[in-house]
């Protein structure tokens, strides 16, 4: 099977948001080019070709099981793509952050020390022991957990753990942030309120944070989310298409009120079952 | 009545009973002393002396025990950093692990003679295998996504040895020590049967040979306080320091 590459405009093609030039002039941050993956005779990803821009917020959606996750590793180059592959990055070798599908918590290690782990992992250290300790308590008071900083992973429910992973990945100040259903397991309200949260923090002048790619089940949190969705095949896996979305920033509570989000979820839905 | 109370109490209770049964039946049915001593005849004999052989096996286990799972877990740590050490070396500790101590003993006597060191070094031999055992299995216990974020932030091998194997193992660490706490004084009693002027081991074969059977009594009851008492310092140690791992209980 091979797969195509369509970029196809929701709506009436108007554009919104002041930031989102043409992608032809937009700085590449990650670039991948041709890239396949099997896992012994299983093959995962099939020729797959997508370019992440600088202030990007990315999603990728497709079925249980098609290859996200492994895409995500590719650009972790936690995994090497097959013969013919390639993966680039911006000149400068962006620092890279993420969170994993699940938790991954140290359980010896208390939430504030989970956040300080990456500060302090590498041959340089980027940080001292106050300022990691500094970024720790920003990063726990994002995610709205200062009052859990001693606690364990054992004694935090698995909200909370995802959160402290979450803060963890944010802590050391990426410039891209790849996150593997970061929301997957919080109810509702937690989830809507870290997905704002995580676009003012990413629109924040403040942060290095730049491009954001996020992986998620929900085509809601997709749309309310992203700049552009990509839509992936089952196994194995290829970019299906790509779907801008034209909705204003910033983002706010409400904008599923707007006809351009009813109109790319619509669309999103269609293309699901279609898969 | 609290549960920590009732864990106390109860087989407290059962062994005050068993031991007035035990009494009443020996004096009951006048059963000789060689054969069975009643429990007050064998308290009769517990002696200072007695407190100092115990001493010496407690002594022999301990050193034996802290030898082999040093050496044990330094093993394990070089079986999981070198592929071709693991596969060469694991064999041979299996072999070793099957050769029955009590067959080695008196070679050990032989090679070291009648002191300590005969006993350190077959309380070792017994406690070696599953240190290394469980070692291995703990410091390769890692979570796959574990390893992943430590690559992700450029963690050296000596990070995610320090910060993610070592921690991961430690269960398993404290499991192999309450497991090998008995063996130890098994080791050091079986040293002791073979040859020895002093010990528990020592205590129990003369007083077979002079079938003074209270005598005997009371060394094996204060061969079984010695495993005790290491086991429950293992234990403790485990519950301070593992406190994340529910610990199950043997
Ligand atoms: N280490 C591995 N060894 C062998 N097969 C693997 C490995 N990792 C993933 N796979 C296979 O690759 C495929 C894609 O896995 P991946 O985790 O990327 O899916 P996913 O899209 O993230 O799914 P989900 O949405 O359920 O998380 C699956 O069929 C899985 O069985
Ligand atoms: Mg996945």
């Amino acid at each position: 099977m091979t797969s195509q590459v369509i970029e196809m405009q929701a709506g009436t093609g108007q554009q919104f948001g002041g930031n989102q030039s043409s992608p032809a002039n937009r700085e590449i941050a990650v670039s991948l080019k041709n890239c396949s993956l099997s896992f012994g005779e299983v093959q995962v990803l099939n020729n797959v070709s997508l370019d992440i821009y600088k202030n990007e917020f990315l999603s990728i959606l497709g079925p249980s099981g098609c290859g996200k996750s492994t895409l995500l590793r590719l650009m972790l180059e936690l995994l090497k793509p097959s013969e013919g592959g390639e993966i680039s990055y911006s000149s400068d070798k962006p620092s890279i952050g993420m969170v994993f599908q699940k938790p991954v918590l140290m359980p010896w290690l208390s939430a504030i020390q989970n956040i300080e782990l990456p500060l302090g992992l590498g041959e340089k250290k980027k940080f001292t022991k106050k300022e990691a300790r500094e970024k720790a308590e920003g990063a726990l008071q994002l995610v709205g957990l200062q009052d859990f900083k001693n606690h364990f992973p054992h004694q935090l429910s698995g909200g909370m753990q995802q959160r402290i992973a979450i803060a963890r990945a944010l802590a050391a100040d990426p410039a891209v942030l790849l996150m593997d259903e970061p929301f997957g397991a919080l109810d509702e309200f937690t989830r809507e309120k870290l997905n704002f949260e995580l676009l003012r923090l990413w629109e924040s002048p403040d942060t290095s944070l730049s491009t954001v790619v996020m992986v998620t089940h929900s085509i809601q949190e997709s749309v309310i989310m992203s700049d552009r969705i990509v839509m992936m095949s089952p196994r194995p896996a290829g970019v299906e298409a790509i779907i801008p979305v034209p909705l204003p920033r910033p983002r706010e509570v409400g904008m599923e009120e707007h006809p351009a989000y009813y109109q790319t979820v619509k669309e999103l839905r269609k293309r699901v079952k279609h898969l | 009545m609290s549960d920590k109370i009732k864990t106390i109490l109860y087989p407290f209770g059962f062994a005050v009973g068993f031991l007035i049964i035990w009494e009443l039946a020996v004096r009951l049915f006048a059963i000789p002393v060689y054969l069975l001593p009643a429990p007050t005849a064998i308290v009769s004999v517990i002696d200072a002396n007695l407190g100092s052989h115990m001493m010496v096996t407690l002594m022999e286990a301990l050193i034996g025990f802290l030898l082999a799972n040093i050496l044990g877990f330094i093993t394990a740590v070089i079986f999981v950093h070198s592929k071709p050490i693991e596969k060469g070396v694991f064999p041979l500790a299996i072999a070793l692990k099957t050769t029955p101590l009590v067959a080695l003993a008196p070679l050990l006597v032989v090679w070291m003679g009648t002191g300590y060191s005969s006993k350190v070094v077959a309380s070792m031999l017994i406690c070696f295998f599953p240190i290394l055992v469980n070692s291995v299995k703990g410091l390769k216990a890692i979570e796959f996504e574990a390893w992943e974020l430590f690559s992700t932030y450029k963690g050296t091998k000596w990070e995610i040895f320090w910060k993610l194997r070592l921690p991961t193992s430690l269960p398993y660490v404290l499991s192999a020590l309450k497991i090998s706490s008995s063996l130890a004084i098994v080791g050091a009693i079986v040293g002791e049967f073979v040859g020895a002027n002093k010990g528990l081991g020592y205590v129990v074969l003369v007083s077979s040979y002079h079938m003074d059977t209270p005598v005997m009594f009371s060394a094996i009851i204060a061969s079984a306080a010695c495993g005790l008492l290491l086991f429950w310092s293992i234990s403790w140690v485990e519950k301070k320091l593992i406190f994340w791992q529910r610990v199950d209980e043997v």
